[in-house]
């Protein structure tokens, strides 16, 4: 428990929210700048928004007398990463009324758009709403939008356990009505008792909250790298439930010795909806009461659950529940990289994995992605499903459907893009960065691509080019491309400068240590062709070049 | 030194009388105390009193001032003056009129002020003679421009035709007007008291003196107030110069000099020797140089064009153009006639920029605020020549300036409330007076309208402003950008929103100020101002406009339109 004295100041502002209202309709009314109050700037996380500046403009704004170029990046909640044609119809839509026009598919199956302006928020969450995406507690202290494994052909069971993910978001949900009263212009209902929410009180969690769901063997969602990751166990063809994992989390400070990137730990297992619904619920409520509200940067559950100790935790928990955590059930992960190209499930229907880079839908001189995904929405034929990689299927394509579908691809040249993609380039993701996160110290999205195109080589010279390394890039040391749990992470230090960590393995069980400080391009070239060298002439047949870094470079 | 009773007597007197009351009770007690004819005045009936109609035509208020002081000192010689603006001068009343002072200026293409305007057309028309009348005319104007004083010019010689008698020769004056003005004045008096006519003259031209003071300064800062992506290109320049004397309201004058390579085109299509020299305005100077920093070419008026055509003895079909543009229009048969052309072009004429600084915040400083202006002609796109000048223009180059001052547009007591209005670089004098209120510690509160694009690019001196909202020094900001949704959006629209505040602040004894577009932004602000007052002061539509009149004779409702 923290000392109630000491809470950090995010802990006041929530507290004296109303309910997360704050003065966000005042702030609304603000002519004189597009940034929200001050105490506000904490309370839009929890609607699902981050305010932004792009950071490109600011000095010669400054110069310019003008202020800072203030926008709203908002991140809706999709569930298991799967909407319709006609959400996506209308997201495009709403991204060319309000945003950059770019619809970014986030390492966490869900899209967000940037550089709303204040004036368009409200329009923004209206469109969405008015096709029933919200984007309710995307950001924020509270549980944000619960991945899933994506692929439908993972197990026949998939459709089942998908299913767990809304129901997860829905029972995390916070009670207020703030959304609706201050985005989508509801009365304010007059009975406060509906608001009274016994998960997260008045004062929610101390920090984020992620939860993933994965399918073994598919590791697609990087389950491990969540608060609480969920694997199904699935025996003789049916669901008998889920092992739970805690204390997963990625994000560091630099130089901060206290803060670490960590895997979830699994303590067991739960079966029955009712049971395992019921452990996810009661661990947030223990994160609740246990976690840090003094120092936010020890405060997510890894923290908790390292300060408790695993016994100590589960028995918290156990006596929250109700029940005992039974033994975790054997499983196994052998990938976390996305099936590209065509797939056909237990019902015969089709799914087209389509290689995003970044996860970034927009057109560009070489390739008409968003206009070719708008076409195939319109058809109607194929729902969208967003992968923990950024990427996207193009989902449930009755067979008789598939040609519609196909031609479509070959007419903006998709397939081939897809195809021609090589393997590294297909594996990687990054960060957005620059110029909107204002945590950026270096470029991730805008830069990683270059930078893939002068790795190729590398490789191509070593004959590697066929390997799925995974290699993600993040402009800070906050984790939100998982570098830390790559065979290749590179994460930024400063403005063109990375560390580099190696020895992460392919299926997501375990994290790469950090191997070289404060890179430059030339430097990360270097050492990557001296490793790859390395690797090609010493590996053990089949090893991956994470198994390879981990049991050779880094002894 | 006044007993108390005597003491608050006066001061209740001052307290409630506007600029022109207290200038007239001024003329009243420097009368007395010159021995003339004191409180006898108040006593006796005007009816053995001449009087004397003293009607004005005013832009920046500076015939309206000259009007204001001749109507004490008439007064005090025990004439009874009747003044008038011209925009309200009942145009029946002319044939009847026996004195009358006519005080005129003169604006851009020698035309009268705006609220001339229908006077000047009305005394143009035929049907109709005043020969009762006895008159003079004063013109003020500017020497810098080709058409010096012309409307005053016109309006002399027109009252002649009609028939009315001149008893004082017209006098023309430079922007260093007070004192010819006063001295012509005294000629005029002397003149109605004979009621004899002088012998008339040649119109004098009292050249501008060292009252019109030249400043030597240096462009130590430019900057384009506009961001990333805007359509518009509005300058933020700041020029050091030496003891420099103005207020806020002032506006400072440019001469621009022309772009070079317009110059070198010019020169080569006419195939001239650049080096040749020629004597203008008594000047020895390069053709070169001529055009390049002495004379007009940018936009050539209708008289030269015809004097042209008259060169090269053809017509031209051309209301206004540049000289490039004419001479590729229309080629000179004879390249040796072009130093003819030279000789009838007329000097650059001086730019006119509202100060956006403050003499007490940034000392030693003169600041502008300067839309870039663009335009098309015949497709092609161009840009106005002094902004363009001053857009080319360096860091740390020499620029030469004068201060134009602007006495109708002055900020009133320190603790009065002050509503400013000025959408686009309409904002330049705002930011002067906001600062200056914030130097010297004002009391009152201060409320700005502004507008123009779009909120992210176009919000001029957005900074400055948050700055002073949160310092409290702006009490109110309203902003409306026209374009950042699917319905236009104007400064006008703001003040309906905010209505029942906006007149309160009125009613409170608010200051109005408004500055930028005559044409259409400050008739529509009017507009609105006059429902504003009709609906929240439930008055008449004629109320509403007695309200706005006593706000403007109060010194309260302060335009600088261009």
């Amino acid at each position: 428990m923290s000392d109630s004295s000491n809470l950090s100041p995010i802990e006041k502002i929530k507290t004296s929210s109303h309910g997360l209202r704050g003065t966000l309709k005042e702030s609304l009314q603000d002519e004189i700048t597009g940034a929200v109050r001050e105490d506000d700037h904490a309370l839009v996380k929890f609607h699902g928004m981050y305010e932004q500046d792009d950071r490109d403009l600011r000095s010669e704004r400054a110069e310019a007398k003008l202020d800072k170029l203030y926008s709203f990046m908002v991140r809706l909640r999709i569930p298991g990463g799967a909407i319709t044609p006609q959400q996506w119809i209308a997201a495009n839509h709403i991204a060319g009324d309000y945003s950059t026009g770019v619809i970014k598919i986030t390492t966490r199956q869900t899209i967000q758009l940037h550089g709303i302006l204040k004036r368009n928020i409200k329009p923004t969450l209206q469109d969405f709403n008015k096709v029933n995406l919200d984007s309710i507690a995307a950001c924020g202290d509270v549980n944000r939008n619960v991945a899933c494994s994506s692929h439908p052909n993972t197990s026949p069971l998939h459709e089942m356990v998908h299913a767990y993910a809304d129901k997860i978001s829905r029972m995390l949900l916070p009670k207020t009505r703030a959304y609706q009263e201050v985005w989508l212009d509801e009365e304010k209902i007059a009975e406060p008792e509906s608001e009274i929410d016994p998960l997260y009180e008045d004062r929610y969690l101390p920090r984020k909250f992620k939860i993933g769901i994965a399918i073994p063997p598919d590791n697609d969602v990087d389950v491990l790298t969540n608060d609480l990751g969920l694997i199904a166990i699935i025996e003789n063809e049916k669901l008998i439930g889920f092992n739970i994992a805690v204390g997963g989390g990625l994000s560091t400070t630099h130089g901060n010795p206290n803060t670490y990137a960590r895997l979830a730990s699994v303590i067991g297992f739960v079966a029955g909806e009712e049971n395992v619904l019921k452990a996810v619920y009661e661990i947030l409520t223990v994160q609740r009461d246990f976690g840090n509200r003094s120092d936010r940067k020890l405060a997510r559950l890894k923290y908790t659950f390292d300060r408790m100790g695993e016994d100590a935790f589960k028995k918290e928990l156990e006596s929250r529940c109700g029940f005992q955590l039974e033994a975790p059930r054997h499983f196994e992960f052998t990938d976390r990289k996305d099936k590209y190209g065509w797939q056909q499930d237990h019902k015969k229907r089709w799914h087209y994995t389509l290689f995003i880079e970044n996860g970034r839908v927009l057109d560009s001189e070489e390739l008409a992605l968003k206009t070719a995904l708008f076409r195939i929405a319109e058809t109607g034929k194929a729902s969208f499903r967003f992968t923990s990689n950024q990427n996207l299927i193009l989902s449930d394509i009755d067979p008789k459907d598939k040609a519609v579908i196909e031609n479509l691809l070959e007419e903006f040249n998709l397939n081939e893009h897809t195809k021609n993609a090589s393997a590294i380039r297909k594996n990687a993701i990054a960060c957005v960065a620059f110029p909107t996160c204002p945590l950026a110290l270096a470029e991730a999205q805008r830069y990683l691509p270059a930078l893939i195109s002068k790795i190729e080589p590398l490789l191509a010279k070593y004959q590697l080019n066929e390997q799925d390394i995974v290699l993600r890039m993040t402009g800070c040391p906050n984790g939100c491309a998982r570098s830390y749990a790559a065979e290749i992470g590179l994460v930024g230090t400063a403005y063109g400068h990375y560390n580099l960590h190696i020895g992460g393995d392919r299926q997501g069980l375990r994290l790469g240590d950090k191997y070289r400080e404060n890179l430059d391009e030339e430097s990360i070239l270097i050492e990557l062709d001296n490793l790859f060298g390395q690797y090609k002439a010493c590996r053990n047949e089949n090893e991956t070049f994470g198994d390879f870094a981990k049991r050779v470079i880094l002894v | 030194m006044l007993a108390g009773h005597k003491l608050n007597t006066i001061l209740d007197i001052v307290k409630t009388s506007s600029k022109e009351e207290l200038a007239w009770i001024n003329g009243y007690l420097s009368g007395i105390l010159a021995g003339e004819k004191g409180p006898e005045i108040l006593e006796k009936p005007a009816l053995q009193k001449k009087k004397i109609t003293i009607a004005f035509g005013t832009e920046t208020g500076n015939s309206k001032s000259v009007a204001t002081t001749f109507a004490a000192k008439a007064k005090s010689r025990g004439i009874i003056p009747k003044l008038v603006s011209l925009d309200q001068y009942r145009l029946s009343d002319l044939p009847k009129e026996e004195n009358f002072l006519a005080i005129i200026s003169t604006h851009g293409d020698g035309e009268p002020p705006e609220a001339a305007k229908k006077f000047y057309d009305h005394i143009h028309l035929n049907g109709f003679t005043i020969p009762k009348m006895n008159y003079g005319v004063l013109a003020l104007g500017d020497t810098a421009y080709p058409l010096f004083c012309k409307a005053g010019e016109d309006v002399d010689q027109q009252f002649q035709k009609l028939g009315a008698k001149r008893i004082v020769p017209l006098q023309k004056c430079d922007v260093d007007y007070e004192e010819p003005a006063q001295i012509w004045f005294d000629q005029f008096l002397q003149s109605f008291d004979d009621l004899t006519p002088v012998h008339v003259q040649e119109p004098g031209i009292i050249k501008k003196s060292a009252g019109k003071k030249t400043y030597d300064g240096v462009l130590l800062a430019k900057t384009v107030l506009n961001g990333r992506g805007s359509s518009k290109q509005t300058f933020h320049l700041e020029i050091a110069a030496e003891e420099l004397d103005y207020q806020p309201g002032d506006a400072i004058g440019i001469i621009p000099e022309n772009n070079e390579s317009i110059v070198d085109e010019i020169l080569s299509q006419v195939q001239a020797n650049a080096q040749q020299t020629l004597v203008f305005k008594n000047e020895t100077s390069t053709i070169y140089e001529l055009l390049r920093s002495r004379l007009n070419i940018s936009c050539l008026p209708e008289r030269i064009i015809k004097q042209y055509a008259a060169i090269i003895d053809q017509p031209v079909n051309e209301i206004r153009i540049a000289l490039l543009d004419l001479l590729k229009t229309y080629p000179m048969p004879q390249p040796q006639k072009f130093i003819e052309l030279v000789q009838i072009l007329e000097p650059i004429a001086p730019r006119l920029y509202s100060i956006s600084s403050s003499p007490s915040a940034h000392e030693g400083e003169v600041h502008i605020t300067v839309a870039n202006d663009k335009f098309f002609y015949k497709e092609e796109q161009r840009s106005g020549l002094c902004s363009e000048f001053l857009s080319r223009l360096p860091v740390d180059t020499d620029l030469k300036f004068y201060v134009q001052k602007n006495n109708s547009f002055r900020l009133p007591a320190e603790d009065k409330d002050v509503i400013m209005i000025g959408p686009g670089t309409g904002i330049a004098p705002f930011r002067s007076l906001v600062a200056e209120r914030e130097a010297t510690g004002s009391t009152g509160r201060n409320w700005l309208f502004f507008g123009d694009h779009h909120f992210t690019t176009d919000f001029l001196y957005q900074t400055e402003w948050q700055n002073w909202f949160s310092t409290g020094v702006l009490t109110n900001i309203s902003l409306a950008f026209s374009r950042d949704q699917q319905e236009k959006n104007y400064v006008q629209h703001k003040i309906i929103e905010r209505a029942a505040e906006f007149f309160e602040w009125i009613e409170n004894g608010a200051f109005l100020y408004v500055c930028g577009a005559k044409q259409p932004m400050s008739v529509d602000v009017e507009q609105t101002i006059l429902k504003v007052i009709a609906e929240q002061g439930k008055f008449t539509v004629a109320d509403a406009e007695q309200y706005l009149n006593n706000l403007k004779e109060e010194g309260r409702y302060c335009k600088d339109v261009y």
